[in-house]
């Protein structure tokens, strides 16, 4: 598909995502709530083709942050899923690593630096940090005491 | 001065170890052992083991994960030995002081495991080929 | 007592243990300084290997506790002792050859394999993965080599047999009286055993037990000081017996008369020429390739040569 009608395409998925933001030609920008995370990275991983470049991820003051890049190579589109995860608590959000196998350091990544728990993650073990690094001390958060 | 320390100067061999480093000082020390630079005037020669090893290269600010390891590595050498610290992260962590993983720089580390090391201390951010050979031959006419 | 005394001096000075040792050191640095020279730089001054082994003299030896101390310790010795052995043997053949006896050649081959054995034996006493799997590299280069290095020599026996007639006693003094290279056959079976001898030198393309980068030092990964000196020195006395072999075997020996013998020294000096230029050109071969390169490529090439050298004996035509 060329950029029109990618830009046709997304508005199938307009439903779970709070706004379809251009700020440029190729750079398509999605936030959403943290519970719509799996549909629409399985919209646009099987339907439009997209392919999954690395997840980032954010702690913002208020909440968590997961921004999912995707890159559509035909138009050379970039495509930024923000999904928001509210609960600072028990921070939460469904793993895209069944769907998307690639997904599954970089979770296990944010996992040992933020502390945000990936539900149906297949093997959600320590990747980065120490071994003798304590549990429940996440280096990455605004409020970590290291 | 006994032969030992004389022979030792007359051919110190080097063992490379990457303690947390961002392999730019890597880089550098490969770059050092090619043809152009010709370090094997001075009897330097790359071995594969620490065991075989007089000089230790120590790169990069000292992770929590390698730490250990790098102690290990250490005593593993026979000794008499030399450590050198190169590159800013190693001579004092550089940039990461503030890090959530760094133990310390080199010479902290190495000191944990024994406290009379010699160590030697090359800065720069990487040091140059020059720089680190230039380093080398002070720190052996010093010793 | 004096017979005990003479063979003591022939062992132990020359040109046993310190004549080897300081032409082993002396090649050593040849190597090191030639291919400086290929690399177009400078290379190491020339008392550089005796520095080496003089600062390994100087440094703590440990040795590993999980390991097997005695084989740990005695392996190298071993391993010294026979290629001394050899590299006496050759060198009494090139400069007094009346002194023969029956069999000198089935120990010098012999005596060609310990060394490799004394290296499989050290790393496995080391207790430590790397050297494991540089001693299993090791035994299969062996299982590699050692067959077309003998059949090499096969080659140059059937040559030999045919001039040396009936009754004379087939001695390695007896081979050294002509050159087997100078004649089809002899120069396939020479150019095996050239890359033989190579693998038995532990050098590039061969040098897969010791593959510094790969395997951290692989069979001699826990040695250090003074044992580390001592496969050192081997290494070097290596270096002068096994292109020693070669030109004794093939290109000839040293003559009886002194134009003979500076023109076997040029010979070994070329012998070792060629081993420096063919490390110099070559990555390091894995050790299937190697085993391939041996069996089905070498192999192949020996079967011609004798062939080539029993048509050669029975039709009398020499340069077959």
């Amino acid at each position: 598909m060329n950029q029109q009608e990618l830009n046709e395409k997304l508005k199938d998925i307009a439903a779970k995502v709070i706004s379809i933001d251009t700020p440029a030609a190729n750079r398509i920008y999605m936030p959403c709530e943290s519970e719509n995370i799996r549909d629409i990275c399985r919209f646009l991983f099987a339907d439009v083709g997209a392919r999954f470049v690395i997840a980032t991820g954010i702690d913002s003051d208020d909440c968590f942050e997961i921004i999912y890049h995707f890159s559509y190579d035909q138009t050379g589109c970039v495509i930024n899923v923000k999904a928001y995860i509210r609960d600072r608590e028990n921070p939460e959000v469904e793993s895209i690593t069944p769907l998307i196998p690639g997904a599954e350091w970089i979770e296990r990544e944010m996992h040992d630096l933020l502390g945000i728990g990936f539900r149906n993650h297949p093997r959600l073990e320590r990747l980065i940090l120490a071994d003798d690094w304590p549990d429940g001390v996440y280096p990455l958060r605004k409020d970590a005491k290291l | 001065m006994n032969w030992k320390m004389w022979s030792l100067k007359k051919s110190p061999w080097v063992f490379h170890v990457n303690a947390g480093a961002c392999n730019n000082c890597d880089i550098e020390v490969v770059d050092c052992l090619t043809p152009k630079f010709d370090v094997e005037r001075f009897g330097i020669k790359l071995v594969g083991s620490p065991r075989h090893a007089d000089a230790l290269l120590v790169t990069g600010c000292v992770t929590r994960q390698i730490a250990p390891r790098l102690k290990e590595a250490y005593l593993q050498t026979s000794k008499p030995c030399v450590v050198f610290a190169l590159g800013a992260c190693a001579c004092g962590t550089g940039i990461f002081c503030s890090g959530y993983h760094v133990v310390g720089p080199v010479d902290k580390i190495i000191k944990e495991a024994d406290p009379n090391a010699i160590i030697a201390y090359v800065p720069g951010c990487p040091p140059k080929p020059e720089a680190m050979i230039s380093g080398v031959v002070k720190a052996l006419a010093a010793i | 007592m004096s017979e005990i005394l003479q063979n003591l001096f022939w062992i132990l000075v020359f040109p046993g243990f310190l004549f080897s040792a300081v032409l082993g050191l002396v090649a050593t640095w040849i190597v090191r300084k030639v291919s400086a020279m290929v690399h177009h730089r400078i290379g190491p001054p020339l008392g550089q290997p005796l520095y080496d082994v003089m600062k390994l003299l100087g440094k703590e030896t440990l040795i590993p506790q999980a390991g097997q101390s005695f084989m740990f310790v005695v392996a190298p010795l071993v391993g010294l002792a026979a290629i001394l052995l050899l590299s006496t043997m050759l060198w009494r053949i090139s400069i007094a050859p009346d002194e023969l006896f029956v069999g000198d050649i089935i120990v010098a081959v012999y005596l060609m394999v310990i060394p490799s054995l004394a290296l499989i034996l050290g790393s496995s006493a080391s207790a430590s993965a790397h050297a494991a799997i540089g001693a299993s590299r090791e035994m299969k280069l062996v299982v590699a080599y050692e067959l077309p290095l003998v059949l090499a020599f096969v080659v140059v026996l059937i040559k030999t047999a045919a001039v040396a007639g009936q009754n004379q006693v087939l001695s390695l003094a007896g081979i050294a009286g002509h050159a087997s290279v100078l004649s089809i056959s002899g120069l396939l079976a020479f150019l095996v055993a050239l890359l033989c001898v190579q693998a038995k030198l532990g050098f590039v393309p061969f040098d897969i037990p010791e593959a510094e980068t790969e395997i951290a030092g692989g069979v001699l990964i826990e040695y250090s000081g003074a044992l580390l000196a001592v496969w050192i020195i081997m290494q070097a006395i290596m270096l002068v017996a096994l292109p020693l072999f070669l030109v004794v075997v093939f290109l000839g020996g040293f003559g009886t008369t002194l134009a003979g013998f500076i023109g076997g020294l040029g010979k070994y000096v070329g012998v070792l020429v060629l081993i420096i230029l063919i490390k110099n050109t070559n990555p390091r071969m894995r050790i299937d390739q190697a085993m391939k390169f041996f069996w089905f490529y070498c192999g192949p090439v020996l079967a011609v040569a004798v062939v080539l050298a029993m048509i050669g004996n029975v039709t009398g035509i020499n340069w077959l």
